[in-house]
């Protein structure tokens, strides 16, 4: 579940897995705290991803093999980074494809004057 | 930039593992997670861990408390998982035959008075060679309790329940004398699941072992 700010909650929720998979994408390897924290600048705090969220679906995508992890020690303690797998590259991008997709279709049915097509 | 001391995120760790969230590899992600969001609410606000640690905690404890809940329901799916994976792979179907061939004719050789005081031992007997890997494993490698490794219980416990409700079956058959091939096909199933078992259980141990090396060696 998302903590949004000035955002609705549920139009975020579907799309979960496709902003980890995009963020992961974008860098080599990524530890949670570091996911809530990105998404949270790159949005300017309108959305926030707490760690009941972030967590199960991480390790659904981990149990999937479309992510596999490394564990480090950093400050004194161990951090699992996350990184794409193969299969997970292939995700992302059948992923993105469907949000556009998406994306387009409400824009065709929200708003026509400025649709992309 | 306030860094978490080790004293801190040692505290960190005893508090969530006395707070039951007691798997190693759950407890390290969320102590990493406590330990960044305090470090971060440490510098902006300039506070000292013991206030910020607090407020945290009265504020996250629960979701910690329901993550942990969902990771080890997660864990269970996922070894079920692999365990349907394996069942409809072409090599188990060339063990379930190897093991159906050998039962029958091990059946037809053997003397059914024998067999009968077998079968109600035969539960806890199939258990034993994969419980056996399990626990060798566990003192051979020295893994700390990791959610995958122990959520292993849970796949033996179903395995014993359906191995004692099959084991029913072949004593009534054995008692009449009436199929053995049935007897056999039942041995071939608990035999195929032992040794299906015994792959999951090392796949998983190597699995955490090659993963979490920092934490095993």
């Amino acid at each position: 579940m998302y903590i949004c700010v000035m955002a609705n909650s549920k139009l975020y929720k579907g799309s979960l897995v496709t902003i980890i998979l995009k963020l992961l994408n974008e860098s080599d390897k990524m530890y949670g705290y570091e996911i809530t924290q990105k998404v949270k600048a790159l949005t300017k705090g309108k959305l926030k991803i707490t760690e009941g969220a972030l967590y199960p679906a991480l390790h659904k995508l981990e149990a999937e093999g479309v992510l596999e992890v490394e564990v480090k020690k950093v400050d004194n303690r161990l951090r699992k980074y996350y990184k794409l797998t193969e299969k997970g590259n292939q995700e992302t991008v059948s992923k993105l494809q469907e949000l556009q997709e998406y994306i387009k279709t409400m824009q065709v049915l929200v708003n026509p004057k400025f649709s992309l097509e | 930039m306030v860094r978490s001391g080790k004293e801190h995120i040692q505290f960190i760790e005893n508090y969530l593992e006395y707070s039951d969230i007691f798997y190693a590899d759950i407890r390290m992600e969320m102590t990493d997670h406590a330990s960044s969001e305090i470090q971060q609410l440490m510098e902006s606000n300039n506070l000292e861990f013991y206030e910020i640690f607090k407020s945290y905690m009265v504020n996250t404890k629960a979701t910690l408390i329901e993550n942990n809940k969902q990771f080890i329901k997660g864990a269970d799916k996922s070894i079920l998982k692999r365990l349907w994976v394996e069942l409809i792979k072409l090599p188990t179907l060339l063990v379930f035959c190897a093991v159906l061939f050998l039962s029958y004719n091990w059946l037809l050789s053997i003397e059914v008075e024998a067999l009968k005081g077998v079968i109600s031992l035969f539960p806890i007997l199939s258990i034993v060679p994969f419980c056996t890997v399990y626990v060798l494993a566990l003192n051979f490698y020295k893994i700390p309790r990791f959610s995958g490794v122990e959520r292993l219980g849970v796949m033996y416990l179903m395995c014993f329940q359906l191995f004692n409700f099959l084991s029913s079956f072949m004593g009534l058959y054995i008692q009449s004398k009436s199929n053995f091939f049935i007897v056999a096909i039942i041995m071939a199933i608990i035999g195929t699941l032992c040794l299906l078992i015994i792959k999951i259980t090392l796949q998983i141990i190597n699995q955490y072992r090659n993963e979490y090396k920092l934490m095993t060696s």
